[in-house]
């Protein structure tokens, strides 16, 4: 199902499922895979990820059975055992998942037989038999939440009609993602919700326990997440509503939040009142500069979450032009690259952009570079290059970041957007 | 009849990967034959061998770079891009590319049936785009296990293509050492592009081996300082290109930046085109320097000018490092690093009068016993970790030996609140004599200033139990002894 690519966006599903995991607090990812997996699927994710890694362990720091030929011929369950009793010995971790590389795909090693020995002595050590090759960093974050609703998540003891679950940001794979949450999370509360990131504020395994008792499930993202979504309906009446796509300044943000108050029958009151506050806020500071930003024609190169978000708040809010927009990240069902068409073609006042769905960084740069009247490419790093040669203006907003120090900035929701538009002055 | 090498590090012998020793008992151990091959029941992840070789070939011009593999497995080019593209910004490149890395995305139905088609494809895909004169195909634990005989499919596509297309055998479960991938490069180098064929020598020529790691003011320091005895760099393989690559076996000498890197090429241009090489140390610190320096004038016959040079140098020099020593005098360091840096760092401390405690590094071999002994006369019972990284092994030792100072990947000393300094700076000087300075005064300082790391251990544990640093630091090394 995949295909050839140059530079790919982020790494083989280990590095989403790795990437995941290390923003969970307290929660050890254990590799039954070759000796450079950890390293390789950490620098694909988290590395490229602003530069930062997992708080807890990553990298070299993830415990690893580092397959050589002995395990190759042999089989590595014997080396898996050691592995997972150091790591339980020496790490103090609230919970263990056992993930699998190529190496231990292909030879068939049997992960469960091993988890289950430790389970039994009462270990929380959870098996993710999805080696490497089967698909890539995106796939990760739904193979995690899977694992999570048929392992760990729990039979709801009640419900909580003010709690939410928020999906589809996901951690490392999206540099932004915890400023992202905690701005989400914020007006969130605002709106007297509790909310579970699952990767900010320390929240750790006990919230994804729990997770079950949440009034509705939140999904930021214009297309992953259908699968686990609809598990979660089915196993603990757990509704989904899908935003497609972050929330970026003052109309879209104000759609997002009507949109939830609606499906969690807020009092319109409450939200409407949090909306003009929040309008207030962000209009007072884009009012004290006003025409400092020059008029754009823009292109945006990015995953489709990021690209949905930084078009319509650009082009409804800022009143820039969307000229293309390339949605960087495979998707495979029609029905979702539908979604994203009707949400770039559906802008309020600006025409619709040229949109195209390319992973290939030599696609990727042949459109960027085919389109003449441009003034402004908002990408990733790998769109230096092309940006470069056409001499126009550029900034680094989306995966995979090489060349920014990413902690805590936010481009979501009101705060965020007036970051993005900092970020986007250009003095020469 | 010379054996072939097949790129391995561990098929030389008396090399060992897990040992926890001292000083002392590891030279006398090494000595006495009594080291064996052990293993680690528990450890963290490893560097696998395909990123040295991808790194180490990523900066050349006109080339692509085809891993044959599950997307996964070019992660860790993320960091050599970064350096590249940095690299290309310290030259003056005004348009930095980026490096064409192309991967043949083996899936689930690849690994049945086998990858053929799609590294063919991958091929065509590069010759297509970039018309590159060089085509490297990187082989991968899959492509290996599964089968794919990419010699065979290299071979009859090079039929067809101009480009040359050359494989590299770096599958990541054929070596623990992960400086084998860049033997591998180089073999697939020799084999397929130099073809022992003898050329014209350029007298004055030096084959100058530098790894991805070497900042651009070092690769001028050390340019300089080869220019000192009229020489002529001939820099490989970074930023550099298939001519430059071709005009190898017409130098008059090889060296290289680092113990690990091209020493077993050196031995084979020997072999193969009659070119002696020096295989010292990293030139890091004032005597490494100088042997560095001694060693590649002595085989072109030049020491007597390079023993003035040393002294004209060392005239300059040693009097502004005696200005650091008075700051860093006594302090007690541990250091871990790579193969070349670690022990270039524990010479390079003698410079400034400071006492070793502590060493992690890769590899013990007969290399290793080399440095070993000199520091055995300088540094009474230093306890020594042969571990790539391991980092619970390293901060049980730090916790347990408390330096003042710790030289290496800082992350998790520096969560135990102790200064941290590094001597791998990728992107700044730390080689030759000039390098020296912008070192000593950079650990004196942060060694001086350790505050951030003091606040940082107070609200940052680190993942392991306290019941852990309670224990031998080298518990889970089995076998051995």
């Amino acid at each position: 199902m995949s295909e050839v690519v140059e530079n790919p966006r982020g790494g083989c599903v280990l590095a989403g499922i790795n990437s995941v995991l290390g923003a969970i607090d307290r929660v050890c990812p254990i590799y039954h895979a070759g000796p450079g997996c950890c390293m390789q699927s950490t620098a694909s994710d988290q590395g490229q990820s602003g530069n930062k890694s997992s708080c807890f362990v990553s990298s070299v720091s993830i415990p690893s059975t580092n397959m050589l030929e002995r395990e190759v011929v042999f089989g590595g369950t014997q080396k898996l055992q050691s592995t997972i009793q150091g790591a339980i010995d020496i790490i103090d971790a609230d919970a263990y998942f056992v993930l699998t590389g190529c190496t231990a795909g292909i030879i068939g090693d049997d992960i469960e037989s091993i988890t289950d020995q430790f389970k039994e002595e009462g270990h929380q050590v959870y098996p993710i038999d999805t080696p490497g090759f089967a698909g890539d960093s995106n796939l990760g974050y739904e193979v995690v939440w899977n694992t999570m609703i048929n392992q760990v998540v729990e039979e709801p003891l009640k419900k909580e009609e003010n709690l939410v679950n928020l999906f589809g940001i996901i951690p490392y794979h999206e540099p932004f993602w915890s400023g992202n949450l905690e701005e989400i999370s914020r007006l969130l509360k605002k709106l007297g919700l509790k909310v579970n990131t699952f990767f900010t504020e320390h929240q750790n395994m006990e919230h994804i326990r729990t997770s079950s008792q949440a009034a509705l499930n939140i999904i930021l993202h214009p297309w992953i997440f259908k699968g686990p979504a609809r598990k979660f309906e089915e196993r603990f009446a757990v509704p989904s509503i899908r935003y497609p796509g972050l929330p970026i300044g003052a109309s879209d943000t104000k759609r997002f939040l009507l949109m939830v108050g609606e499906a969690l029958n807020l009092d319109d009151r409450l939200v409407n009142q949090v909306i003009e506050e929040e309008d207030d806020y962000v209009y007072h500071y884009l009012a004290q500069s006003i025409g400092t930003l020059s008029w754009k024609r823009f292109a945006v190169a990015a995953d489709a979450g990021t690209a949905l978000g930084i078009t319509r708040y650009l082009a409804n809010d800022y009143s820039f032009t969307p000229v293309l927009v390339v949605i960087t990240e495979p998707i495979f069902r029609q029905e979702d690259k539908e979604r994203i068409i009707a949400e770039l073609t559906n802008l309020e006042y600006a025409r619709p952009p040229k949109v195209v769905f390319a992973s290939d960084q030599y696609e990727i740069n042949k459109v960027l570079m085919e389109e003449e009247d441009l003034s402004l490419i908002i990408g990733s790093s790998n769109e230096e290059e092309v940006s470069s040669l056409k001499e126009v203006q550029f900034i680094v907003a989306a995966f995979p970041i090489k060349d920014r120090l990413i902690f805590n900035r936010a481009y979501a929701g009101y705060r965020g957007s007036l970051t993005l538009i900092e970020d986007l002055y250009d003095n020469l | 009849m010379i054996e072939t090498y097949s790129g391995i590090r561990e098929s030389r012998p008396n090399r060992y990967n897990d040992l926890g020793s001292t000083g002392d008992a590891a030279e006398e151990d090494f000595r006495t034959g009594c080291l064996k091959k052990a293993d680690r029941s528990f450890a963290q992840g490893l560097q696998c061998q395909q990123i040295n070789s991808m790194a180490a070939l990523m900066s050349l011009e006109d080339s692509v770079f085809i891993a044959h593999a599950p997307q996964g497995c070019v992660g860790c080019t993320s960091m050599a891009v970064d350096q590249y593209r940095v690299g290309q910004a310290h030259r003056g490149v005004k348009h930095s590319k980026n490096p064409r890395i192309i991967v043949s995305n083996l899936d689930q139905n690849n690994v049945i049936f086998g990858g053929e088609s799609k590294l063919r494809k991958a091929v065509e895909e590069a010759v297509k785009r970039y018309q590159p004169k060089l085509i490297f195909v990187l082989a991968s634990c899959a492509s290996g296990i599964i089968g794919d005989d990419i010699d065979a499919i290299v071979k009859d596509i090079q039929e067809s293509t101009q480009a040359l297309v050359i494989p590299i055998h770096c599958e990541g479960f054929k070596s623990k050492i992960c400086a084998s991938g860049f033997d591998a490069a180089f073999i697939s180098i020799n084999k397929y592009i130099l073809k022992q064929e003898k050329i014209k020598k350029q007298e004055g020529l030096i084959n100058l081996f530098a790894p991805v790691s070497i900042s651009y003011a070092d690769q001028v320091e050390m340019e300089r300082m080869l220019s000192l005895l009229d020489l002529k760099v001939n820099y490989i393989p970074f930023y550099s290109s298939l001519e430059k690559i071709k005009e190898i076996p017409s130098a008059q000498a090889s060296t290289s930046i680092c113990k690990v890197f091209a020493d077993e090429f050196m031995k084979a241009l020997y072999e193969d085109y009659d070119i002696p090489y020096s295989h010292t140390v990293m030139p890091i610190g004032v005597r490494n320097t100088d042997i560095w320096f001694r060693g590649i004038a002595s085989v072109v016959g030049k020491e007597k000018e390079a023993e003035e040079i040393i002294q004209r140098e060392h005239e300059r020099i040693l009097p502004l490092v005696e200005s650091i020593k008075n700051r860093l005098k006594g302090k007690r360091v541990f250091i871990c690093g790579g193969t070349g840096r670690s022990f270039a760092a524990a010479a390079l401390i003698d410079d400034f009068g400071m006492e070793l405690v502590g060493l992690e590094t890769p590899t013990y071999d007969e290399d290793a016993q080399a440095d070993i002994e000199y520091l055995n006369t300088i540094h009474p019972n230093f306890v020594i970790d042969i571990a790539n990284m391991q980092p619970f092994e390293q901060v049980n030792l730090v916790k347990k030996l408390k330096p003042d100072v710790f030289i290496g990947v800082p992350e998790w000393a520096a969560k135990l609140g102790i200064p941290t300094t590094h001597v791998l700076d990728m992107k700044r000087p730390t080689m030759g004599y000039d390098g020296l300075l912008f070192l000593g005064n950079k650990i004196a300082d942060q060694l001086e200033n350790p505050g951030f790391n003091i606040k940082l251990s107070q609200h940052i544990k680190l993942p392991y139990k306290d019941s852990w640093y309670e224990e031998d630091a080298f518990k889970y090394i089995i076998g051995g002894n």
